[in-house]
């Protein structure tokens, strides 16, 4: 083995880590703000996808911007799913909340699957961005498209939950709502932005997935189960443990896909043998903190 | 309010002539939509008797798979020697799963179990000499493939299974069981023993969960990992339990009746593909509707009635 044969599947798990990093980190920003699991999640990111698929091929609309028109539409979506059902229901069990967003999850994937039939498709447009030869490592010119546009979604999430005035709104509501309240914030606004911003990542998501895997309902569910064991890796909440949790995972799936003999067929079996060792060790995750209760 | 088993013998009793008046009276469709029935109640109690100490899971289909790739893999000896081995290989996988999460809270707690049934697939997988691998196994036929008899061995675990939960919430485990749930910090001061309480729910929970996977397994004698390993098997025990009632013996039944009907009608009215639409819809309705479960909308309702009636006694 040589380190060509070592260096091309590394880069391609890299861009890979980017698009986990751009599911994740919208989730655990959800997750972080208004302490639900979204369930969802990766439903939405599938929706993304089928919206730019379908704005390419029927109205020829490049992905590098239907994207965009999906994640408009994704927030879109989240505000209405925020305020039409999730805003009644946080007082509630954190198993009525967990249960919640799961059935919102079955609901989309059975309407989509009823709706455009569970086959895969697969998106034929011409490459955005030139093929990358680095010696004789190639990298095609989707998945760099994809690592930069998920790095950029990355940290275009940092600055607007560290910098902002909706981030401040954001981290205030969420450590402590009550304080918030009596001090003239809208806390239910605050939930709403985290969902409508978590909403617009998937969307970005969704379209980054529309151009490196098979647009299929189920698509959403597989990348979302993914996601959930990155944000526990990282620590739930964390949005650099988000990131952390997106390399470390795609690197040993890379890995264990490229050299282990049948390897490919695991799936996301070496996601939770990862996350089961990093509980061992730290019970809330690379970066996370004790919940409380 | 803990339960008194004694007084539970009707419901027993209803459990049981339900299940054996279907099984002498009923069509074939009818059959196998009760043992659709018994398999997701059994593995709806084994779900609930481990959420009653706060811990909300979402692994069972690991226990479910367990149980019947077990059965499967141990089909050739005597028919007990598949449930001793599926029952007995859950019971233990469950102690060894409780004592790896211990020390997770809640959501980390759900993730991790998530994570246990999905990557149950792998050594299925590895192991391929004696689980068959992908292309599966073929477990020993539970009373020898005839349903109707297979609905009264159904029937009668599931009697068991209920008889587990009522002592589950008598006065022996109910106020531990509910401290554990409520203030597990309190619990151990107050003289609790919280470990082993923990992973007696697991081995419960397990025990049963694995039963329900060496029936299943043995209904149409042929399971491959995605069948059993499925994600489903983990959100169906979930969602009836919530939707019946979480914390009774009676709710996770009640739920479990009402969605496999409605799933019955959607298949009718929907066809193959999507007809699991109204899972969802159905979910998001009582969450939104009844947060307590069937069972605690019912029991508002009685009571609301009785208080009335005291209230018109009175002059």
């Amino acid at each position: 083995m040589d380190f060509a044969t070592l260096l091309q599947p590394l880069l391609l798990s890299l861009a890979a880590a980017s698009l986990y990093a751009a599911v994740a980190s919208g989730l655990t920003l959800e997750f972080g703000v208004v302490k639900i699991v979204n369930f969802a999640h990766g439903d939405f990111v599938m929706l993304g996808a089928f919206v730019t698929y379908f704005l390419a091929t029927r109205y020829g609309i490049s992905p590098a911007l239907g994207m965009f028109i999906a994640a408009l539409l994704m927030g879109a979506l989240s505000a209405l799913v925020y305020y039409g059902f999730l805003a009644r229901i946080l007082k509630q069990d954190q198993h009525n909340q967990l249960l919640a967003t799961l059935g919102l999850s079955i609901l989309i994937v059975n309407t989509a699957a009823i709706l455009w039939t569970p086959d895969a498709r697969a998106l034929h447009v011409p490459e955005i961005l030139p093929t990358l030869h680095l010696g004789r490592v190639t990298i095609p010119g989707n998945n760099l498209f994809v690592a930069l546009v998920g790095v950029c979604l990355y940290l275009a999430l940092l600055y607007v939950l560290n910098y902002s005035r909706w981030g401040t709104l954001m981290r205030l509501a969420s450590d402590d709502p009550e304080l918030a309240t009596y001090s003239g914030l809208d806390v239910n606004k605050a939930f709403a932005l985290a969902f409508i911003i978590g909403g617009f990542s998937a969307g970005i998501a969704g379209g980054l997935v529309s151009l490196v895997l098979y647009v299929q309902p189920l698509v959403g569910i597989d990348l979302g189960i993914r996601a959930f064991a990155i944000i526990a890796l990282g620590g739930l909440g964390s949005v650099p443990g988000a990131m952390i949790g997106a390399v470390v995972l795609s690197i040993v799936e890379g890995i264990v896909n490229a050299f282990v003999p049948g390897g490919g067929s695991w799936g996301y079996g070496i996601a939770f043998v990862v996350l089961i060792a990093v509980f061992l060790v730290r019970p809330y995750g690379l970066f996370g903190k004790e919940l409380r209760s | 309010m803990s339960t008194k088993i004694v007084w539970r013998l009707p419901v027993y009793l209803a459990i049981g002539l339900l299940g054996g008046g279907f099984a002498y009276w009923a069509d074939p469709y009818l059959i196998q939509i009760a043992l659709g029935v018994v398999v997701a109640a059994l593995l709806a109690l084994s779900w609930d008797v481990l959420s009653r100490c706060g811990q909300v899971s979402l692994g069972h289909a690991g226990f479910f798979g367990i149980g019947a790739y077990f059965s499967a893999m141990f089909a050739e000896f005597h028919p007990a020697i598949p449930w001793i081995a599926g029952i007995g290989a859950c019971a233990i996988a469950a102690a060894l799963l409780g004592m790896l999460t211990l020390r997770l809270q809640r959501v980390y707690f759900t993730i991790a179990t998530l994570g246990f049934a999905l990557a149950l697939q792998v050594p299925v997988l590895i192991f391929d000499g004696w689980t068959g691998g992908a292309g599966g196994i073929a477990p020993a036929l539970v009373a020898g493939g005839d349903p109707a008899a297979q609905l009264l061995v159904g029937t009668a675990l599931l009697v068991i299974a209920a008889v587990i939960s009522d002592v589950v919430l008598s006065a022996w485990f109910r106020p531990a069981f509910f401290m554990i749930r409520t203030k597990p910090e309190l619990a151990a001061s107050s003289g609790v023993p919280v470990v082993r309480t923990k992973l007696l729910a697991f081995v419960m929970s397990g025990a049963l969960g694995g039963a329900a996977g060496v029936l299943y397994a043995g209904l149409y004698g042929y399971i491959v990992p995605g069948d059993v390993f499925n994600l489903n098997w983990s959100v169906l025990p979930l969602a009836v339990t919530i939707l019946g009632g979480m914390d009774t013996t009676l709710g996770p039944l009640l739920g479990t009746i009402v969605l496999r009907l409605l799933e019955e009608v959607a298949r009718a009215y929907i066809g193959g593909v999507g007809y699991q639409v109204v899972y969802g819809g159905v979910i998001i309705f009582f969450i939104a509707v009844m947060p307590t479960g069937l069972y605690g909308f019912l029991r508002g309702i009685v009571m609301r009635l009785r208080s009335d009636a005291t209230k018109a006694d009175k002059p």
